[in-house]
């Protein structure tokens, strides 16, 4: 069974949400990214996610300057976040039911990302794809639903 | 103003509709795309499209076994297209405003492929942004007047002249609008026929 640290990208990135979007766009050319970790300004302060949707949907499409712009202008904030132990298949449910296609992966502090194309690559549904039955007899293998009768 | 084909993606890979949803992430997988195109099966039909969101929110997210799923369960077809001449500024206002973000690029045939990522990788917004509309003119007028005015004060003269621009600017505006007010078929009537009796314009 494979959790969200499993098939997550470890090598993430993170920006502060004052810099401008030309940065953040230099940032993700520069490295291959799509989305930037946006830090939390203070212990209480959530976490934010600037993806290229973002910039091209509020920034270039409307002709703004991303040099003017700023990061917290656009940016997902509080974004939803994905704790590493969540199994695969609740990722996929979560991201399908709030329509998001990546998420930040946190315990305690920022361990990775995970995005709908580390699941497509990473993860096993093709050759094991497993139902909700599956899922809740994995998780109680004591159920009596999950009695296997012989004859 | 950077186009389409400057900045799409050539190689295209295309499935068949009837194809399962496995063979559609191995050929992902193998070529490294987040999407596939689903080829037209007669001349009347549409393009279609099956992208790595499609799979993981229909298929993947239920348990759905993929051995099992075909493709034209999933796809989106039609899917929208883009013509190889857009310019990219239009390609993404046409993105976000149907918040798509990849579209085949076809005249006549299959020519490529343009995603969110290629604008951003390869176009030149950050360097040039443009302003496709009035609107978006005015915003950033008004931004800029605000900007003057708050650091040479509201009363100086720059913050005069900035929003002097603003004003010039919602003018044209306001006179763009008043053009395309339709017209009442009898003022078309006569703009074709103007020496048609029921066209006089009596001056007293």
């Amino acid at each position: 069974m494979m959790k969200a640290e499993d098939i997550m990208t470890k090598d993430v990135v993170t920006i502060s949400g004052s810099v401008t979007v030309a940065e953040a766009v230099k940032q993700m050319k520069e490295k291959g990214l799509r989305a930037l970790i946006v830090e939390p300004r203070n212990e209480n302060d959530p976490y934010g996610m600037v993806t290229e949707t973002d910039i091209v949907y509020k920034v270039a499409a409307y002709g703004h300057d991303p040099k003017k712009m700023r990061v917290y202008e656009i940016m997902s904030k509080p974004c939803i976040v994905v704790n590493p132990e969540l199994r695969v298949e609740y990722v996929a449910r979560l991201f399908a039911n709030t329509r998001i296609r990546r998420a930040p992966v946190i315990k305690d502090k920022l361990v990775g990302i995970i995005s709908i194309s580390d699941i497509l690559n990473k993860s096993d549904f093709v050759e094991k794809p497993k139902s909700n039955f599956d899922l809740y007899i994995e998780e109680y293998p004591n159920a009596p639903e999950a009695r296997m009768y012989d004859s | 103003m950077i186009q389409a084909k400057d900045i799409m993606t050539r190689e295209v890979v295309t499935v068949e509709g009837s194809a399962t949803v496995a063979t559609a992430v191995g050929l992902m997988k193998e070529k490294g795309l987040r999407a596939l195109i689903v080829e037209p099966r007669n001349e009347n039909d549409p393009y279609g499209m099956v992208t790595e969101t499609d799979i993981v929110y229909k298929v993947a997210a239920y348990g759905h076994d993929p051995k099992k799923m075909r493709v034209y369960e999933i796809m989106t077809k039609p899917c929208i297209v883009v013509n190889p001449e857009l310019g990219i500024e239009y390609v993404s206002r046409l993105f976000a405003n149907t918040r798509i973000r990849r579209a085949p690029v076809i005249k006549e045939k299959l020519l490529g492929i343009i995603s969110i990522s290629d604008i951003l990788k390869k176009g030149d917004f950050i360097d040039k942004p443009k302003r496709l509309f009035i609107e978006d003119e005015i915003d950033a007028a008004r931004d800029d007047a605000r900007t003057i005015c708050a650091q040479k004060g509201a009363t100086s003269k720059e913050c005069a002249a900035a929003w002097d621009i603003v004003e010039e600017l919602q003018a044209a505006a306001a006179h763009q609008r008043v053009e395309k007010k339709e017209k009442n078929s009898l003022a078309t009537y006569c703009d074709e026929n103007p020496e048609a009796p029921e066209c006089r314009i009596d001056d007293n």
